[in-house]
């Protein structure tokens, strides 16, 4: 029980993270027939051989590594749709893109398991990694910003994964803030009345102190 | 952290206890005697009125000055590994909230370093610079770097979910599941 | 860019379209994150683990009435991992219930959240002081000199039960709004307003969005 360390800093482990994203929907195209399948997660099928289907992707994946299923890999996962997203997410360095909230799980499960469904899987993987980095980068970025008692960072379509990986930086740092930027440490100036501060949708992160 | 030496000075004389004064030479501290005490132990004594404290050396303004000179790169786990938490608690004992002051500007100018190292440099660069650290920086730094390396080692197919072996075998009973006996 | 309106954008908006429909699973996944992120406990989801535990017994019976009628190997597969997942959420969920128990029962018997246990967590919490209360007693209390002996307090001089473990409330969490909530106030001053509009992603502290988290207007993640 003695606390040094918060185990509540490193809440969900990668694993966890990527059992809750095998649950998004994706298509596949059959090469089988079944009967509809009336499981606790969901009604699927019925499946007929080359009709397209729509499943949770670890149903996907059963499928696909029994060799009874192609998948159709997401339209967000072309080449042409993570150009531009990649391009966006350099060319507006205080906003995130809107990606799936999985992309990250996603990507990663169909490069290991469907990676033959996968066009241009290369150019894919290395447009996914470099979308990630920028992403994380600009975390970086707004994070060397804070200076002060923050009370709400704005972290707009960052994603599950990406949330999991800053999560213990983050909380850490706001938390040493709030402690030594308090009333009880430091000398206030004059109260600032009823000063607001709104927050306006303008960035990853937005310091809400008011002054 | 409670174990850092405070220096206090004491506002009654105390029989008994000499041991708590090396310059002592019968077993008593003398009133206005300036010794130094544990934390826990200071701090206790404050709270009945039997010392006062002063600010110590790692706060005072000289060693502010030399901080402040260039934060990012003082060693300051070598000026006292608990400085943060033991500035919070010095704080309302000398009644100087420019400690306060002080000890945000020092966190600021020096944490971002602490993270952009965190996620990005290897082990051995990290090595240089990590003995630097206070003890809350070090745990900053590594919280940090070990959920990057979990990230990391999951992307390259390492941990996956596993279904526990037990939990293969059927469960027979149809008893609702109890939370397991302590 | 991608739009708001594509599928794998979703998230948050769409799933409160689809409420009616939202599946226990869903249901239990959200539970599952919102009490593995709270730092204190949360109430109990009486009724969705009792549905929860029965579709497993139910699905647990088919699939061996599958086996026995020989119906196809692939489809009773992946009912097994349907099973398993849900078993797998389910029991995540009461062990994660019973580790903060067991963190923090005394704080939680002392105060209001002891109406957030189910029967059996109640149960679970009192066997667990009691034999924790015996052990210290025995192997430590019992030989320390009088005023130091209680197992709440440090010595008889302190005010407060101060070697009682509490959640921190204080701390910041990670969190997802569902729908509108509006402006909402994030300190005892009113000083500091947010303004939170639906599927944003936060990180705000505990305590000041606690209501919002118990009346289910925004998700931990």
């Amino acid at each position: 029980m003695a606390g040094q360390s918060d185990p509540h800093l490193s809440i969900f482990s990668a694993p966890e993270v990527e059992f809750l994203a095998e649950d998004e929907v994706i298509e596949i195209v059959p090469n089988i027939r079944m009967e509809s399948l009336h499981m606790i997660c969901g009604d699927f099928g019925p499946f007929f051989p080359q009709i397209a289907a729509k499943v949770p992707l670890w149903l996907a994946v059963a499928l696909k590594r029994r060799g009874k299923c192609a998948i159709r890999v997401p339209e967000w996962m072309s080449v042409e749709r993570l150009t531009q997203a990649l391009e966006a997410e350099r060319e507006s360095p205080r906003e995130f893109q809107t990606l799936p909230f999985h992309y990250v799980e996603i990507s990663r499960l169909l490069f290991d398991h469907a990676h033959d469904d996968i066009p241009d899987e290369y150019m894919v993987r290395s447009l996914i990694e470099d979308i990630r980095d920028v992403r994380f980068h600009k975390v970086e970025t707004g994070l060397e910003s804070i200076s002060g008692r923050t009370h709400a960072v704005k972290l707009k379509n960052l994603s599950a994964m990406e949330v999991n990986i800053v999560r213990p930086f983050i909380i850490r740092t706001l938390q040493a803030f709030y402690k030594h930027d308090s009333p009880q440490m430091i000398q206030q100036p004059e109260a600032t009345g009823n000063r607001r501060s709104q927050v306006a949708d303008r960035g990853p992160r937005r310091d809400l102190r008011p002054r | 952290m409670e174990e850092e030496p405070m220096s206090v000075v004491f506002q009654v004389g105390a029989n008994g206890v000499g041991l708590l004064d090396p310059g002592s030479e019968t077993n008593n501290v003398e009133k206005g005697a300036k010794v130094d005490l544990p934390f826990w132990l200071a701090h206790d004594l404050y709270l009945r009125q039997a010392t006062s404290i002063n600010v110590p050396a790692c706060f005072n303004q000289k060693t502010r000055k030399e901080i402040q000179a260039d934060a990012a790169c003082v060693d300051l786990r070598m000026r006292c590994p608990y400085f943060y938490e033991l500035g919070c608690k010095t704080v309302p004992l000398v009644g100087d909230k420019s400690i306060g002051s002080f000890l945000l500007q020092a966190f600021s100018s020096r944490y971002k370093e602490v993270l952009s190292k965190s996620h990005s440099t290897p082990t051995t660069t990290a090595s240089k610079f990590l003995p630097r650290l206070t003890k809350e920086e070090t745990q900053l730094f590594e919280a940090a770097q070990s959920s990057m390396a979990s990230f990391k080692k999951w992307r390259v197919g390492g941990s996956r979910l596993e279904k526990a072996s037990i939990l293969g075998k059927k469960r027979k009973t149809t008893l609702p599941i109890d939370p397991p006996s302590p | 860019m991608a739009s708001g309106s594509e599928p794998w954008s979703s998230g948050v908006a769409e799933e409160d379209a689809l409420i009616g429909e939202t599946t226990d699973v869903e249901l239990l996944k959200r539970a599952w994150r919102n009490e593995k992120a709270a730092p204190e406990i949360l109430q109990f989801q009486a009724a969705l683990v009792l549905r929860a535990r029965e579709q497993i017994q139910l699905l647990e019976g088919t699939v061996e009435e599958f086996v026995g009628n020989g119906v196809d190997d692939l489809a009773v597969s992946l009912y097994q991992m349907d099973l398993d997942r849900t078993q797998f959420l389910l029991r995540s969920y009461l062990r994660l219930r019973l580790q903060k128990i067991e963190k923090y029962m005394i704080h939680i018997s002392k105060t209001n959240l002891w109406n957030r246990l189910s029967e059996q967590e109640q149960n679970f919490a009192k066997r667990c002081t009691d034999i924790m209360e015996k052990h210290l007693e025995q192997s430590v209390l019992s030989r320390l000199p009088f005023g130091y002996q209680s197992i709440l307090k440090q010595s008889i001089s302190s005010e407060e039960d101060d070697m009682v473990p509490e959640p921190q409330l204080d701390t910041f969490v990670f969190c997802k709004t569902r729908g509108d909530v509006g402006a909402f106030q994030l300190d005892d001053t009113g000083d500091e307003m947010v303004d939170l509009v639906a599927d944003d992603l936060y990180v705000l502290r505990y305590k000041s969005i606690k209501g919002l988290v118990e009346n289910g207007q925004i998700d931990l993640v």
